[in-house]
């Protein structure tokens, strides 16, 4: 992989957990656009789509209310996707899926240091801020963004690097049982997760019916594919 | 003191800045510290009036502690910056930002988080397991956020024009219906992806490995479903990988 495509990943990464909280939210975050994006970075745009749909599956399961913690899936999809492409489409996806829920959880305890980190900022300007100095109410809050995009980088730097080793050393060395063993894991959970996300969302009430509805349509649908 | 608005109301850059919001979430104000940069723009006309202590208190009550959903802080922005203006009584706009707090946070959620996200992202699911490719994710990011922007837009301008009534804003049929209908529609949307997902993604897989797919989807299902206080999908995924590779050594 050359430098170039590694620094557009990093940019892209990086992009990518910015929208997540900071800005501008308009849903790039999401593994679903994060994964086919980095995999078209990478000539690769199957691995991309695979990937992003499997970590979508995950990311059915967080409910980003109020201070609750949760991991980060957007970096963690790219960092995935240079994992698995390298390691030849489906042959990688587990190797990807691997990388990918590390970084993931690195990314969920990033994102609290950085909560804290702000919390500390805040703290510190609490005379300028009760005077209504617009000026330091502004910085503080560009500082913060900024704070987020290195977040965001770092987090994608461990996930392209964690990429970089799983390559190097995982690849080769897993039979063909072991790997799909791995795929079996990964899109196994994800399927899973995607799931039981998707009823708590649901919940007991009449949606349900719905979502019933929904699955028995799909199922027909696939059927008949 | 009163001091009406002269000039209009400066919503492009309040809107921008509402995009940033959530820029510097903390522990301690949590969005307030966003809010309070997001209603500056507004209150930039008590300066002008030549009410600079007047601009200066308000910029403070606008960085106060404050959490609701991102996408419709505007409401609370507008309602404010609009009290502000009005020269309502200062504890009283700090009433209505905290007021303004739980339903706001508790709509957005029901109506974002949980009905329109998924929904959006539920078709572009759909749309990559019939083939669609990159053509899905795109339809995904123009459909989500044309809702997105949309409801930014109309909370703000709703905040402004309601004030202190913003309640009515909050009360509006079709704000109360479209909740209704998107939670409806994720449930089916989200119902008809799973298994056309579950299929794109197992579709390599045969024989033993399509039952041990199976398998795993299944007791993963479970086990999720049964700790679900204190298993999360993270862990289960990790566990589940690390037994692959385990498995995969000692059967090669």
């Amino acid at each position: 992989m050359s430098l170039k495509i590694l620094l557009g990943l990093l940019a892209w990464g990086t992009l990518v957990g910015l929208d997540l909280v900071s800005v501008p939210q308009m849903m790039i975050a999401r593994p679903l656009v994060a994964g086919p994006i980095a995999g078209a970075m990478l000539g690769d745009v199957w691995t991309g789509l695979t990937l992003g749909v499997l970590f979508e599956l995950f990311q059915y399961e967080v409910m980003p209310v109020g201070a609750v913690r949760y991991p980060e899936y957007g970096p963690a999809t790219v960092a995935a996707v240079s994992a698995a492409h390298a390691a030849a489409g489906t042959l990688g996806l587990g190797l990807g899926a691997l990388v990918g829920l590390i970084t993931g959880m690195a990314g969920g305890v990033s994102l609290h240091v950085v909560r804290r980190l702000n919390t500390r900022a805040v703290r510190r300007a609490t005379a300028p801020l009760e005077a209504g100095d617009a000026r330091v109410l502004v910085r503080l809050h560009a500082a913060a963004i900024l704070r987020d995009a290195v977040r965001a980088a770092v987090v994608t730097a461990l996930g392209l690097g964690l990429a970089l080793l799983a390559r190097t050393y995982l690849a080769g060395t897993i039979s063909v049982r072991g790997v799909i063993l791995l795929d079996v894991a990964a899109v196994g959970s994800a399927l899973a997760v995607g799931t039981v996300g998707t009823l708590r969302l649901v919940g007991r009430g009449p949606d349900l019916r719905w979502f019933a509805a929904g699955v028995v349509s799909g199922v027909a649908v696939a059927w008949l594919r | 003191m009163s001091a009406a608005p002269r000039r209009r109301p400066a919503f492009g850059r309040s809107l921008l800045r509402l995009f940033t919001v959530q820029g510097s979430w903390n522990y301690e104000r949590m969005q307030g510290v966003g809010m309070g940069v997001a209603e500056e723009p507004l209150l930039r006309d008590l300066r002008v009036a030549g009410n600079g202590a007047a601009y200066r208190a308000a910029v403070v009550r606008g960085a106060h502690f404050f959490n609701a959903h991102p996408y419709l802080c505007g409401l609370a922005v507008g309602a404010a910056a609009r009290a502000e203006h009005d020269g309502v009584p200062p504890e009283q706009v700090e009433r209505l930002r905290t007021a303004l707090c739980g339903p706001l946070g508790s709509l957005g959620d029901r109506l974002v988080w949980a009905g329109w996200l998924p929904l959006t992202s539920g078709l572009a699911l759909i749309g990559v397991a019939l083939g669609l490719g990159l053509k899905a994710i795109l339809g995904f990011l123009v459909l989500f956020n044309a809702g997105h922007v949309a409801l930014r837009w109309w909370a703000l301008r709703a905040g402004w024009a309601h004030g202190v009534r913003v309640a009515v804003a909050l009360r509006q049929p079709l704000l109360q219906r479209a909740t209704a209908v998107s939670g409806r529609a994720m449930a089916f949307v989200v119902g008809v992806a799973l298994p056309l997902v579950a299929r794109y993604l197992g579709g390599g897989f045969l024989g033993w490995s399509r039952v041990a797919l199976a398998a795993v989807a299944a007791g993963g299902f479970a086990l999720l479903w049964s700790f679900r206080a204190r298993l999360t999908g993270v862990r289960l995924g990790l566990a589940l990988l690390a037994l692959a590779t385990f498995a995969g050594w000692l059967w090669p």
